[in-house]
């Protein structure tokens, strides 16, 4: 994997750590030097592996959110190259590194799209901002519409943001980045156009060692038409050329299998970079922090005190006006196959062997191949209806001019899955996802069991579940961590009350949260591959849901409807009572 | 059990389904006065009769009233439990004029009363050598009230409601003849509450005749509770108790005696002290305090434990690697060093409060919450604990330090303390358990005068992540990425889990944070005070958070041996500077056992 440490010189104490040295070798570095010198202010001869100390020494204090501006600009060159494996780095980077700097040129592919502007080119410049980037980059526009530069730039700067804490030099830092993006005008299947992007590559890399990042923004059915183009005209000589698509990757195992087929006829395993962008949010990231670096969390982490857990996305809009797309795919392939067992996978893995990309996604390949197909008596699902409130009237799903009269596309569904594993059997994961309901919100729930034998059951009343444990992990908005525990109401009774356990990113994190894309950006152009999906991943996803989405499409199987803006159809309470599970996110003290 | 649901006002939350019973009962009884929602509960005759009938065997609150009270575990119906709301507690703080009378125990006590957790008939009496009439005591007591500061209004009135049922008799600690005109004044205030039906040994007595003589069954089975406050040195315990026993005792009704540290200064003389207060009283006539286990967090660290599916499963050597008990204030003895000096820190501090928490925290799960249960599991951690040794053990003394131009003074500059004098002012031992739970487990303690800060806390350190993945991410030490948990009793009641989370930003650095509960931003509401939940056990004769005797002896002994060979060997205190972090050797006694201090390290604590 990519080395865990520091990543991007200013939001991280020290970078200079050279690829290649393993976990084992780092620390059997490390041994022999009292922590006296490795703390103190020794000089520390300058070879690689010293450094290496020196980041380690850094790293030591974790200091919140304070971010040394030692950003020194050799750091960046390496760090930008710090994802990859040892031959890759000796490939790109020759024994003369310090020279020979590599570049890196993202070619934004569908650039005129929505996502391109709103997340793709504002998560660059955010990079470029942290000095994430190599030293040498280019940024390439390239769609069908005919566009200067230019007009590029005014329309990427549009939606350009700086940091809210950092706001020096914020147009400055725009203006430079800007003069680094470029547009090419060509058709998405021509293999011509493409190798004329590849002579303004050239041109912008200079006869440095350049790796390619292709970004495809654009609608799956030419996702193969680019990239056979891309790969066979625009491919980097030198260096390492990256693909990274987004979802959807096919509506059911069928299609996405040949989806994979035919970018493999270009491409490797390793260029392809599947985003879930889920993936890269600041909570999801965390989840494996916390069950594997604290003491505290493995030990609960399972069948015998986990009574169920839940995994779950509400938006508390609709399609508006933007359905056609959706109407497609439906939420069930928009974010339960993807997103939420995604999560689902990581919070029930086993501990990976160790934090490499390969490890983690053996690892969550085996929880997905550990779960059976889902059946249609375990899966709500429901589609949102026209309401008035506060004279306001919110329509129906089916109002939207962009969906079909009569769409049976479900708009929410909550879904009942099951591990077979040794671990988990038995424990319910429910999954729920919704459009136009009252809140927007992405959480997971871990709810405990009760404790058994509880000394103070009368305290609680008739009803035990109303005692048990929690663990919630809101991943959006508002990020948190809070474990929910009973304790005594302070005064001369003896009252239970449930309260928090509380840690509140906002106020203990000051820093704005990086964006999603920012970190996948930053990853695929490292070559970390962790938080990407792979093949046999994507595969063993679609199994699970294919045969429940065949039979719901092919009997007709008419949705619940459900107020919008309502807390979603009955139906989902149904199903988690089917298991003797209370959605936590309706509790009262949610 | 005594424990649920004491005075309806008491919560910080709205009132259950079981208080609202409780408020109907308790208005239905205020009024005489049945309110609508109650016949059901009551209907006719025979409800009555049980009700009169359960009256003298459950803690006051009829159970046909309070059904979800049904089920409690109720051991001992046929004593103990006696009804509170309709008989008449008297309160005698013997050694009324001294310091702990005026600061804590008639506030608690008009705490409770204005909280309406006192029976409806009570007296208080304070007693004394000084000659006082009711007046002046009346004028003393009045200056140390205050009303919660969240619900001031009528307090001025019911201040004046409360000083009226004060009274003074002034007389000499051993007389016998003394306390028996206590007594003569305790009966006369007595029958005036009682009303007609004055002597209490009519409980058996009823009329079942509806409605009318309700009121009369509310009356009956009245009796003449006595509560007896010694807040006065150890070495007159014993007369006093003699005395009152002898001469002052409830002759209906309940007679309880409420002693305070120290008892005794070692397993010999405490052995005496138990030996001769028995001569007198039997154990459950005895409230040893220990005002520590009345504070709120202390409370709670029970049901922490066993009412959480997430702790109890790490509660043993397998998961936590040391325990820390820390006590300190950052004041010394200013002038009133003549009771510490004869005690010391250890005394003062570690053998009781300390241990005491120890115990909670250690034991295994008890049978149910019942006093007795409670009490035998914390005895069985006391009997499996090694006795300590003196390696285990540094002691030290503050000495004089000047900071910012204020000369701090050292505890020999105390003018009350001997010149010469080697107490410590500064404690900490290392304890072990050798049970299967905790073997190999340090329980560290830590206690002191004139450091740097004033906090009692309890730290429970977690072993390392075997295997860390992000071993790496925590550099050189992985001791620092152990999580804890803190639980602070003082000030700023707090409970907090120190976890490891990553840092938000696009590198992968750990950082460790608080999974946080803070009292004073959950709970609006003043948390009471340890001597009103104490008192008010003492009242509703529950005897959870008092000493019992087996205890006492096997805390003695445990500590014993050390206070002996520290005083026979003259061994001198390390000296500290006065608002220092206290003597060094605290670190090296933790780092035999490998532990750091947690309220000492430099983040978070």
């Amino acid at each position: 994997m990519a080395l865990s440490v520091a990543k991007c010189p200013s939001s991280s104490a020290a970078a200079r750590l050279a690829p290649g040295h393993s976990p084992l070798r780092w620390s059997t570095l490390l041994r022999p030097f009292p922590r006296h010198v490795l703390a103190g202010s020794v000089a520390i001869p300058s070879s690689k592996n010293w450094n290496l100390g020196v980041a380690c020494k850094q790293e030591v204090g974790t200091v919140p959110v304070s971010s040394p501006k030692e950003a020194a600009s050799k750091n960046v060159e390496i760090g930008g190259s710090l994802g990859l494996s040892s031959e890759e780095y000796r490939d790109v980077i020759g024994p003369n590194s310090s020279e020979r700097e590599p570049t890196v040129s993202i070619t934004v592919v569908g650039a005129s799209g929505d996502l391109a502007k709103k997340k793709i080119f504002p998560a660059l410049f955010a990079l470029y901002y942290e000095d994430c980037l190599p030293k040498h980059f280019t940024i390439f526009g390239y769609a069908r519409s005919k566009m200067t530069d230019a007009e590029l730039r005014t329309m990427v700067s549009k939606t350009l943001t700086c940091r809210i804490d950092k706001r020096e030099n914020c147009n400055e830092k725009m203006e430079q980045f800007l003069q680094r993006c470029f547009y090419h005008s060509g058709q998405y299947e021509s293999e011509e156009n493409f190798a004329d992007l590849d002579k303004e590559l050239k041109e912008h890399e200079g006869g440095r060692l350049s790796n390619r990042l292709f970004y495809l923004s654009i609608p799956p059915n030419i996702f193969i038409d680019v990239v056979k183009s891309a790969s066979k005209s625009a491919s980097s000589k030198n260096g390492w050329t990256r693909v990274i698509v987004e979802k959807p990757f096919g509506r059911d195992s069928e299609s996405s299998a040949a989806l994979t087929r035919g970018l493999k006829q270009y491409l490797d395993e390793d260029q392809i970079f599947r985003i879930d962008h889920y993936l890269g949010k600041e909570l999801v990231e965390n989840l494996s922090i916390l069950r594997f670096s604290n003491l505290v969390f493995e030990p609960l982490w399972s069948r015998q005190y986990i009574r169920n857990v839940q995994l779950i996305f509400s938006e508390d809009f609709g399609t508006e006006g933007r359905g056609g797309y959706f109407d497609n795919y439906g939420i069930i392939r928009d974010i339960m196959q993807n997103h939420l067992l995604q999560i689902l996978a990581l919070f029930a893995m086993e501990t990976p062997v160790s934090l490499d990309a390969e490890d983690i996604r053996n690892e969550k390949v085996k929880v997905l191949r550990s779960m059976k197909p889902l059946q249609l008596e375990n899966v709500v699902i429901g589609q949102y209806k026209s309401h008035t409130k506060g004279g306001v009237a919110y329509p129906g799903y089916t109002d939207d001019k962009t969906v079909p009269k009569g769409s049976l596309t479900p708009t929410f569904a909550a879904a009942a899955l099951f591990i077979d594993n040794a671990r988990w059997d038995g424990v319910p994961f429910l999954m729920k996802a919704g459009k136009a309901l009252e809140t927007r919100r992405t959480e997971i729930r871990v709810q405990f069991r009760h404790v058994p034998g509880n000394l103070y059951k009368r305290s609680f009343g008739t009803d035990l579940d109303r005692a048990t444990n929690e663990l919630v992990i809101r991943v959006q908005p508002n990020e948190a961590i809070y474990l929910k525990i009973n304790n005594k109401i302070p005064g001369l009774g003896m009252r239970l009350d449930r309260s928090n356990l509380n840690l509140l990113y906002a106020s203990r994190y000051s820093k704005e949260i990086p964006d999603a894309y920012e970190r996948l950006l930053l990853d695929a152009i490292e070559g970390e591959r962790r938080l990407f999906i792979r093949s046999d991943e994507l595969d063993a996803a679609w199994e699970l849901f294919t045969p429940l989405l065949k039979e719901l499409e092919e009997k007709k199987i008419a949705p619940e409807l459900y107020p919008y803006g309502s807390c979603g159809p009955a139906g989902a309470h149904y199903l988690a009572a089917n298991y003797n599970v209370r959605w936590g996110d309706t509790a009262s003290d949610a | 059990m005594a424990i649920c649901f004491r005075c309806h006002r008491s919560g910080a939350s709205a009132p259950s389904s079981v208080d609202h019973y409780r408020t109907l009962a308790r208005n239905a009884r205020k009024n005489k006065v049945w309110p609508a929602s109650v016949p059901s509960l009551l209907a006719g005759h025979e409800a009555i009769r049980k009700w009169g009938f359960q009256m003298k065997s459950s803690n006051g609150y009829p159970l046909n009233v309070v059904s979800s009270q049904k089920e409690e575990p109720y051991t001992d119906h046929s004593k103990a439990k006696e009804e509170q709301i309709d008989s008449t507690v008297s309160i005698t703080v013997v050694g009324a004029s001294g310091d702990l009378a005026k600061k804590k125990i008639f506030p608690a006590l008009f705490a409770l009363f204005y909280e309406d957790c006192l029976p409806k008939h009570f007296t208080v009496f304070g007693y004394a050598r000084t000659q006082l009439t009711d007046e002046e005591l009346r004028n003393m007591i009045g200056k140390t009230l205050t009303c919660r500061i969240d619900k001031r209004e009528n307090c001025g009135d019911k201040m004046e409601q409360f000083l009226q049922t004060c009274f003074y008799h002034s007389g000499q600690y051993g007389s016998e003849e003394n306390f028996l005109e206590l007594d003569r004044k305790l009966k006369d205030k007595e029958s005036k509450q009682m009303g007609f039906l004055s002597n209490g040994d009519n409980r058996n007595f009823f009329i079942p005749v509806f409605p009318i003589n309700m009121i009369l069954s509310l009356q009956v089975g009245k009796s003449a509770n006595r509560l007896f406050y010694l807040s006065i040195p150890p070495n007159i315990f014993v007369d006093v108790v003699r005395c009152a026993s002898r001469t002052a005792s409830s002759p209906t009704g309940w007679t309880r005696v409420i002693v305070e540290k120290p008892f005794g200064r070692d397993a010999q003389s405490s052995g005496e002290l138990t030996r001769s207060l028995k001569q007198h009283l039997t154990e459950d006539q005895i409230f040893r305090i220990d005002h520590y286990l009345g504070k709120e967090l202390v409370e709670n660290l029970s049901v922490l434990r066993f009412s959480n599916l997430v702790f109890e499963p790490l509660w043993s050597r397998k998961f936590i690697r040391n325990v820390q008990l820390i006590f300190s204030e950052d004041f010394g003895t200013e002038g009133r060093g003549g009771y510490f000096d004869n005690y010391g820190i250890i005394r003062d501090i570690m053998q009781n409060h300390l241990l005491q928490i120890l115990a909670l925290f250690a034991m295994e799960t008890p049978v149910s919450l019942d006093a007795e249960d409670i009490r035998n599991e914390k005895v069985k951690v006391l009997r499996s604990m090694r006795t300590l040794q003196l390696d285990d053990v540094v002691v030290g003394q503050y000495k004089g330090h000047t900071r910012g131009g204020r000369s701090l003074p050292a505890y020999i500059d105390d003018p009350t303390v001997p010149k010469g004098s080697l107490t410590p002012t500064f404690a900490a031992a290392a304890l072990f358990i050798d049970n299967a739970r905790w073997d190999g487990v340090p329980f560290l303690m830590k206690a002191g005068k004139a450091l740097h800060t004033r906090r009692a806390e309890i730290r429970v350190q977690f072993r390392h992540v075997p295997g860390n993945l992000y071993k790496r991410n925590f550099g050189t030490d992985l001791d620092k990425a152990t999580n804890e948990l803190v639980i602070r009793v003082q000030p700023d009641e707090a409970i907090y889990l120190k976890i490891n989370n990553k840092i938000p930003g696009l590198s992968m650095r750990l950082d460790s944070s608080n999974l946080n509960l803070l009292y004073a931003s959950r709970y609006p509401r003043e948390i009471p005070d340890a001597y009103e939940r104490l008192l008010l056990d003492a009242i509703e004769g529950e005897r959870r958070l008092f000493i019992r005797s087996d205890e006492l002896d096997a805390a003695w002994a445990l500590f014993t041996p050390v206070l002996k060979e520290l005083e026979d060997k003259r061994i001198a205190p390390e000296l500290y500077p006065y608002g220092s972090r206290g003597p060094v050797g605290a670190h090296y006694l933790a780092a035999k056992y490998n532990v750091r201090w947690g309220d000492l390290s430099s983040q978070y604590s």
